[in-house]
């Protein structure tokens, strides 16, 4: 009876069909949920309204922007803040970032990938659930409180004032919290499926890459994108261990139009918006990618 | 690479002698390390120097290195430049960390005073007495805020800013009334100005140290410097003054009468929105600090340069004892030498000090930026803003005491629970004399 | 019908792996392990130190005993930290986990218009919290903000001055940033329900408000496990959008624990109590995961582990 279950519900999932279904399941999804319709387009006028302003302000001069009214496009639009901020070399802030980002992200979704898998697997190891106990704990690790103790440890280590120095730790504090989601992904994977990789002779190792990987992928996808966002918009990091201007990351960058007195607020939309418009086009060119990776696999 | 010896070995004696410190050292590499360090800088007497960035001060710092180096080329100074707010977790961690430049920029006052209590910074004191020179192109009046316990600890620099009061002539004479005079002028313009819908007062109370600025100059007016001396000093309940409690009950006065704008507690000085709604003639009136002058001619349009702008320095409180010829504000800013540094990267600091920060190009930089500068007999004319660089050297100078500003000259821990309490005395939240138990539990700390 | 859920694969007791085997795995475990320790295991140890030291940051630590804990622990500010703390979390949990499923439900069709929408809907999560902040104080700003756009008066409030409405403020726009990434995994999670049962259900006769509640609801327990542990353990320790917007303010009505500690440690220079309240925050931390965990794993397996 439960064996029957499973194929009954396991074969449609992880057959990789969900995209050709998309459509119909779709349209019904679409009549089912009025609710969720009418929210849609409320929700697209608050994600929009800010956006907008921010696009509207980069357009106008400093001495304007209080005289103008903020939700109206200016008349005399200027390309002054776009000029100000590439001058500020916000090219360089923005591949730093790229770096950063995915140098730390992507190790510490594989690691946390293969301790998770480790975790589950050796759930009866007792090494293994120290290990896990000690992962669970560093959820909740305030950056803020651990700051100089890794500060020391980048200075000793010979990495001060480079990329690396923000690369290490950002990936360990991503860790955590993505092998408790590729945890839970993999604990749900019927036991059934390892038993008969097992059969099959697969090394744990095999069946790591070719089970429980194209399994989690949904659950990967999501940590890395929560991950790699984390990073991305990081700011203490960056600030303690770097110090010279060519290591600069964005979220310090934006601090290029904040004088010692106040902000200049149409500099740092334009900031703002030159550098958001690469990865909104990267993800509107990878979303179909990112959303098979999300609907892939075993059902969570 | 000057100061990196001595750090790593202390700190790891500080939180070790522990595992923490085996644990540290088992992962980094072999013992305390020669470079590395955060300073930057060759060899020799390389020196490093950390300030803000940002306009308007950024470029004639910057141009006081570049001076300073070209002429010493043996003796390099590397200077690196951070925003306002980072730069005061990035200078405690590096300090904190053993990793501070050599040239520690501050604001003086309370803050000093840690980084002396700590042996962070260099005693001056016999410097500036074997360079009188050097000591007398300085404002004397500056020197309050560099001396801890009878020592100086840092080398006034830069600018002085006074805070006064601006006021919107425009709006004046559209309303037809008269600049205050007393806080009793005040307190009638207010419903004046409410009538013709204008706010009488600006203010940028989500920043709170804006408030504090008010019960600076109420407090100095009404019962002269000795209150807040006390406080500083120490003193046991000091905020018990009656004065205090007349000086709070002024302001929530003032509060219920409307006198500030609407909403003043979400408005933020730091994107300058208090300072729009003087230019835009939203209000009528605003307490603030010199360094507003240079924003408002940005920003304003003409208003600035057609006169609409007025200032003047806080009226007098009737029957008060302050003398309404002082000021509070910044009387200058600070620079240390790390005691850590070493003896060269000192010296290199130290000429700095006694050569390119007291000559002319200096005080010509930093009149250029729009401020009145620290080093005696400057001369303004030539200078679009004469006429107010005029009258703020002459109220720093008329000054019998230019009084810092609260948070600055308190220690950090007492300046967060100041900083608290007014902003929520002015939304309100807490009478007066809950103001003044909750001061005086935080005196001396 | 409805037993074609995953729960049903549970009632089935799963072949175990022997307890030999474990040992094969360990290794895969060490190379995060390493990482994490070095570079957060070690830095929490020396936290823990401190948190029984008198520190201000730049000066000698001394030993003192219990004296910061005994200060963190008496300090009025912390139950109202404590409090605050739990109220963000649980509003934002609450504001964000039914818009960001009924925005994933919505999205998941895939038509030209949505996936526009969809990219749209995206771009806050990207932005860095100074910016945000920065935004969000332009257009709450009572003279030169929203109201003034609009004309319309009604939105010139005291925003970020008045205490409830400074946590709603803080709510709404921690939802704001975090509903796009969630609505994604929302979005994934429900294009791999199986159009089966939706088809099985409608031979039942059952309704569209039923099939939501009755299918697409539970068949969504996972992908919200995983989403409410992001959103709960992420606003634990979010500190950033909150420093720069409100600063904990106005008073203390926004200072959750991590502003707490911010503010003992880098503004008050008290370095043993910061150290306290970051043990007490990670312990917090400890707990809620484990409870999500327990929500989470499946329970025989939990006993197994000892959790």
């Amino acid at each position: 009876m439960a064996t029957s279950t499973i194929t009954q519900e396991s074969a449609p999932r992880h057959g990789g069909k969900a995209p050709q279904r998309g459509t119909s399941l779709g349209g019904r999804l679409l009549r089912l949920n009025w609710v969720g319709g009418s929210l849609g387009w409320i929700w697209l006028l608050i994600v929009m309204l800010p956006l907008y302003w921010i696009v509207i302000t980069s357009l106008k001069t400093q001495s304007n922007y209080f005289i103008t009214n903020p939700l109206k496009p200016p008349t005399d639009i200027t390309f002054e803040n776009y000029k100000t901020v590439i001058e500020a070399d916000f090219v360089r802030f923005f591949f730093n970032s790229v770096i950063v980002t995915a140098g730390a992200t992507i190790p510490a979704v594989l690691f946390s990938l293969m301790a998770a898998y480790a975790v589950v697997r050796g759930a009866t190891n007792r090494w293994l659930k120290g290990i896990n106990a000690l992962f669970l704990m560093g959820l909740a690790i305030p950056l803020q409180a651990v700051i100089i103790p890794v500060y020391l440890i980048i200075i000793r280590a010979h990495l001060y004032d480079s990329l690396l120095a923000i690369i290490l730790p950002s990936a360990a504090f991503a860790i955590p919290l993505s092998v408790l989601v590729l945890g839970n992904f993999i604990r749900d994977v019927p036991k059934e499926l390892f038993e008969s990789m097992r059969m099959d002779g697969a090394t744990e190792w095999g069946t790591l890459w070719r089970l429980a990987f194209p399994l989690t992928r949904p659950a990967l996808v999501t940590v890395t994108i929560y991950s790699a966002l984390q990073i991305w918009n990081g700011f203490i990091l960056p600030l303690i261990l770097t110090q010279s201007p060519n290591q600069r990351t964005m979220p310090l960058a934006l601090w290029t139009f904040q004088s010692e007195f106040g902000v200049n607020v149409p500099a740092v939309a334009a900031s703002v918006t030159l550098t958001t418009i690469p990865i909104v086009l990267a993800y509107a060119i990878g979303r179909r990618q990112l959303l098979s990776g999300l609907t892939a696999g075993f059902g969570k | 690479m000057i100061d990196s010896n001595y750090s790593r070995r202390r700190f790891l004696g500080l939180v070790g002698g522990t595992a923490g410190a085996a644990a540290l050292a088992a992962c980094g590499s072999s013992g305390p390390s020669e470079d590395g360090g955060s300073s930057g800088g060759g060899g020799g007497g390389a020196a490093s120097y950390w300030s803000l960035s940002g306009p308007p001060g950024q470029e004639y710092r910057q141009a006081s290195v570049d001076r300073f180096n070209k002429a010493n080329p043996n003796t390099k100074i590397t200077p690196t430049f951070f925003q306002n707010d980072a730069y005061k977790q990035k200078i405690t961690t590096s300090i904190g960390a053993g990793q501070g430049p050599t040239m520690i920029w501050g604001w003086g006052g309370g803050g000093l005073k840690a980084y002396v209590e700590a042996g962070q910074v260099e005693d001056l004191t016999d410097w500036f007495g074997q360079n009188a020179a050097v000591k007398s192109k300085i404002l004397d009046s500056s020197f309050g805020a560099a001396t801890v316990n009878g020592k100086i600890y840092a080398m006034p620099v830069e600018t002085v800013q006074p805070i006064v009061l601006f006021y919107n002539k425009k709006v004046f004479d559209k309303v037809g009334v008269q600049p205050p005079q007393s806080w009793g002028d005040i307190m009638a313009l207010v419903p004046k100005f409410n009538a013709a819908k204008i706010a009488p007062f600006s203010l940028g109370g989500q920043s709170r140290w804006t408030n504090m600025m008010w019960l600076e100059f109420l407090l100095d007016r009404t019962a002269g410097s000795d209150v807040f001396n006390n406080v500083f000093a120490g003193q046991k309940d000091a905020w018990s003054d009656p004065a205090v409690l007349t000086m709070l009950t002024q302001i929530q006065d003032l509060v219920k009468a409307n006198g500030f704008v609407k909403g003043f507690s979400s408005i933020t000085a730091d994107s300058n929105a208090d300072q729009a709604l003087l230019y835009t003639g939203k209000a009528a009136m605003m307490v603030h600090g010199s360094w507003s002058y240079g924003i408002q001619k940005a920003n304003g349009g003409s208003f600035v340069k057609d006169g609409g702008l007025g200032w003047m320095n806080f009226p007098a409180v009737e029957g008060g004892k302050g003398d309404p010829s002082n000021t509070v504000g910044n009387p200058g800013q600070y620079l240390s030498i790390s005691s850590k540094a070493s003896a060269e990267a000192k010296d290199t600091a130290k000429k700095f000090f006694s050569t390119t920060l007291v000559d002319n190009d200096e005080m010509a930089g930093w009149i250029k930026s729009g401020g009145v500068p620290v080093l005696k007999g400057a001369s303004f004319t030539g200078s679009d803003d004469a006429e107010f660089l005029t009258s703020m050297a002459d109220i720093a100078s008329k000054a019998k005491i230019f009084a810092q500003s609260w948070d600055q000259a308190l220690s950090p821990t007492a300046a967060e629970t100041l900083l608290d309490n007014i902003a929520k005395l002015f939304q309100l939240q807490i009478s007066p004399q809950q103001w003044v138990d909750s001061m005086n539990g935080v005196i001396g700390k | 019908m409805t037993t074609l859920a995953p729960p049903a694969v549970r009632v089935k007791e799963p072949t175990r792996t022997s307890g030999g085997r474990s040992g094969a795995v360990l290794w895969m475990a060490l190379p995060a392990l390493v990482w994490f320790v070095i570079f957060a295991v070690i830095p929490l140890i020396g936290v823990l130190l401190l948190s029984f030291t008198t520190w201000n940051g730049i000066g000698t630590i001394h030993g003192s005993g219990l004296t910061s804990w005994k200060a963190a622990l008496t300090d009025p500010g912390l139950p109202r930290a404590l409090w605050v703390t739990f109220v963000i979390m649980a509003l934002s949990w609450l504001v964000q986990t039914p818009i960001s499923i009924l925005l994933g439900v919505f999205i998941a069709a895939r038509s030209k218009y949505r996936g526009l929408l969809a990219v749209l809907y995206f771009v806050p999560v990207l932005l860095s919290s100074a910016a945000i902040s920065i935004t969000y104080k332009a257009l709450l700003d009572p003279n030169f903000g929203l109201s003034a756009g609009l004309g319309v008066s009604w939105l010139a409030q005291d925003w970020l001055g008045q205490s409830g409405l400074a946590l709603g403020v803080v709510v709404f726009v921690v939802s704001w940033q975090y509903i796009p990434f969630h609505s994604l995994i929302y979005q994934g999670g429900v294009r791999q329900i199986p159009q089966s049962l939706y088809e099985a259900s409608q031979i039942d006769g059952a309704g569209r408000m039923r099939q939501f509640f009755s299918i697409t609801l539970p068949q969504l327990k996972y992908t919200i496990i995983t989403s409410s542990t992001l959103m709960v353990v992420g606003s634990l320790t979010s500190f950033d959008l909150i420093y720069v917007l409100t600063a904990g303010g106005p008073g203390d009505s926004t200072r959750t624990l991590a502003l707490q500690m911010y503010q003992f440690g880098f503004q008050a220079r008290l370095m043993g109590p910061a150290s306290a309240i970051a043990v007490i925050l990670v312990l917090i931390g400890l707990a809620i995961s484990l409870l999500l965990r327990r929500l989470g794993g499946r329970a025989d397996e939990s006993q197994l582990e000892g959790m």
